[in-house]
């Protein structure tokens, strides 16, 4: 299964500092071991909300879009990892090993095309989606060059 | 340029375990991600299963402590994200405000931090994070 790992954004991230050269090579060492075990998918840091928009949807209305910063939003996201483990066990397991201080992370099993199978019953939704994916993987790593 | 686009819906941070979204609103929301497809944009894209499902790990002085969901004190949570590669920021709010979304989500855009937003000295400290990105690849999960 896959799980996503979403880092919460502090004041410090969410003022645009970096971190600092002891955090870096502290989470680069775990990045590493994450890499060897054959577990890490993707991982990504965010910038701060003020670099960023919400956009909401109403009822036959127009989007209506909104500038960060989010001061209202507790919950923000500073980064994200993407996991293959065999089990939120597992996961949960990495996770207490990441060098993290006084702050939450969030483990969310991630929905597969498999989990949809009672609904798709064709497996044409199910096809579909493996095509996109297919395709979004070699855009994926040309972006990363 | 990369953007994030993160679904909040209300009401998911509540969701029993095992809730699945609707049959006719997946089939939209497809056509939406084949023609991000189309476009060239897309770069990945993933759905969340509740919160009822996930789990919270928290650091109180760098000891881990375990919280199973669903977290009663989250007022909102995210439900699925697209990963971009646009040209700017109004571009992926475009993008956006394109997606077939009912009145109970918002999207949230965000930039995705390229390496070459850092200054020289965390670039470098950094520079293995890149080679480790290319090595782990996006393979799909069983």
């Amino acid at each position: 299964m896959r799980v996503m790992v979403l880092v919460k954004a502090d004041e410090n991230s969410e003022a645009g500092a970096l971190p600092d050269e002891k955090t870096l090579t502290e989470m680069g060492k775990f990045n590493e071991e994450l890499v060897r075990a054959g577990v890490m998918l993707a991982g990504e840091g965010i910038q701060a909300s003020s670099k960023g928009a919400r956009v909401r949807f109403g009822k036959g209305t127009k989007p209506t879009v909104f500038d960060g910063p989010f001061t209202e939003a507790k919950e923000l996201i500073a980064g994200f990892w993407l996991w293959q483990v065999k089990s939120m066990e597992e996961a949960i397991e990495w996770l207490k090993r990441a060098p993290f201080q006084d702050t939450e992370v969030e483990i969310r099993p991630v929905f597969e095309s498999t989990d949809f199978a009672p609904s798709d019953p064709t497996g044409e939704l199910m096809a579909a989606e493996e095509r996109l994916r297919a395709q979004s993987e070699q855009l994926n790593k040309a972006a990363r060059r | 340029m990369r953007f994030m686009m993160l679904m909040i819906p209300k009401g998911y941070e509540i969701a029993e375990p095992g809730t699945m979204p609707d049959a006719k609103a997946v089939a939209g929301m497809m056509k939406y991600n084949e023609s991000l497809q189309q476009a060239g944009v897309l770069l990945a894209l993933d759905g969340l299963h509740p919160p009822s499902m996930g789990a919270r790990v928290s650091f109180p002085g760098g000891k881990p402590k375990v919280t199973d969901g669903p977290f009663s004190e989250a007022k909102e949570v995210v439900g699925g994200y697209w990963m971009i590669q646009v040209k700017s920021k109004e571009e992926a709010i475009e993008w956006a405000k394109r997606c077939p979304g009912s009145e109970t989500e918002v999207i949230e855009v965000r930039q995705v931090q390229e390496m070459s937003d850092f200054p020289p000295d965390v670039a470098e400290a950094a520079a293995g994070f890149a080679d480790l990105q290319a090595q782990s690849g996006q393979s799909k999960g069983s």
